[in-house]
């Protein structure tokens, strides 16, 4: 551009300017150098922060299901109006919770390789928009078993009195504690992934 | 005249991702005025039943109602939480509507938007876990399904729910939409 307009009009100076052109354009790609590689690193920091959350995720989850999976009880005597055994199958909310966890669990397992990618590729928004709707569907699964099994956890300690429904924790003291506490599981797994979703927005940034 | 062309060029590729960036934005818009009318529907169908048996007898109860329910009084307070918060952020999707551009205002929605499906979804799922309970009862644990008397509680409990997963579903896309709009140039 400017070597056209000192083209067009003077020619003594045409050389000198070229020079300095020259040299001004031998600098310009070492600047540039430079200039990368620092503009993009938080975004090397935020893949990598994702990282870790992920695998703590997916060993919440983990967790949550095995707790829920092996909360047998049984009672060392029986009576004639109660059960006395007690398992996560007998009530429908809790096998809904053990699948949807372990269909969390894989699918944070499987998302480990696209978690690195971002991390090697940190420009790539294809990969961190595929991320953030997966996580945001595994968000939802996750809620969605947490907060049932909650409702039924909240049941089972308490009853409730409009329905005749009774309380089943006074009988099955350690079925209710493992239920319980898988049900805390899922829900320290969604606060996670709620952080990974937030850690893709931000890393989706265009800097 | 090559630098006049450069700029021309220049503006000729951001000019169609700037109008696709603006039709992310009202798309976005046009899908909280529906997340809003869900969640909004929602609770006041469930904040709303009242069903009152013309008998009674000794052991069940003749009055249904939603606070009956602990995870009912949860449902509506959650469903009027998240559309409080959609009637307060259509604003800002309004503001993104007219300047494409902005990034960290995207990402605040973004994450308030996560937020709020976390407790939608929560809400709207403790729900069901009840809802069906109240249609099957559960022999093993002795709890008597209430649907056989209170028919039109029931029919209304169960419907509310479908505003709620409805409106989750919204929020998904709209979580997605913001992603997209974010990352293009």
């Amino acid at each position: 551009m400017r070597s056209d307009d000192h083209s067009a009009t003077i020619d003594v100076p045409h050389v000198e300017s070229k020079a300095v052109i020259k040299g001004k354009a031998s600098l310009l790609p070492a600047a540039a150098a430079v200039a990368a590689r620092p503009v993009g690193g938080w975004k090397k920091g935020v893949a990598i922060f994702d990282f870790v959350f992920r695998v703590s995720a997916m060993v919440a989850a983990v967790a949550a299901a095995a707790a829920m999976g092996t909360s047998d009880q049984t009672l060392p005597f029986f009576t004639q109006f109660f059960q006395f055994e007690a398992s996560y199958d007998d009530l429908p909310t809790f096998q809904f919770f053990v699948i949807a966890m372990a269909i969390v669990a894989s699918y944070v397992l499987l998302s480990l390789p696209l978690s690195i990618v971002t991390i090697v590729r940190r420009f790539a928004a294809g990969p961190r928009i595929l991320l953030l709707f997966l996580d945001t569907v595994a968000l939802t699964l996750t809620t969605a078993a947490g907060a049932s099994g909650a409702a039924i956890v909240y049941l089972a300690h308490n009853g409730n009195q409009s329905t005749n429904w009774l309380a089943i924790c006074q009988q099955f003291g350690d079925f209710c504690q493992k239920v319980s506490g898988a049900v805390v599981g899922s829900f320290i797994a969604a606060v996670l992934i709620l952080f990974l979703v937030a850690l893709s927005a931000m890393a989706l940034r265009r800097v | 005249m090559k630098g006049s062309a450069a700029v021309e060029l220049a503006e000729a590729t951001r000019a169609p991702s700037a109008g696709i960036n603006r039709g992310i934005s009202i798309l976005d818009l046009i899908l909280r005025i529906v997340a809003l009318v869900c969640t909004l529907g929602s609770a006041i169908a469930m904040g709303t039943t009242n069903e009152t048996l013309p008998f009674f007898t000794q052991f069940i109860r003749f009055r249904a109602e939603y606070n009956d329910l602990p995870t009912f009084t949860f449902f509506v307070a959650a469903n009027a939480v998240v559309s409080g918060y959609l009637l307060l952020s259509l604003p800002i999707s309004i503001f993104h509507i007219m300047r494409s551009g902005a990034q960290n205002s995207r990402i605040l929605l973004i994450i308030l938007d996560t937020s709020m499906l976390a407790l939608l979804t929560a809400g709207a799922s403790a729900s069901a876990a009840i809802v069906y309970l109240a249609h099957n009862g559960n022999a093993k644990a002795n709890w008597l399904s209430i649907c056989q008397q209170f028919n039109s509680f029931c029919e209304r409990i169960s419907g509310s729910l479908i505003g709620s997963f409805g409106a989750v579903t919204v929020f998904i896309l709209l979580i997605l939409l913001s992603g997209m709009a974010l990352s293009r140039r």
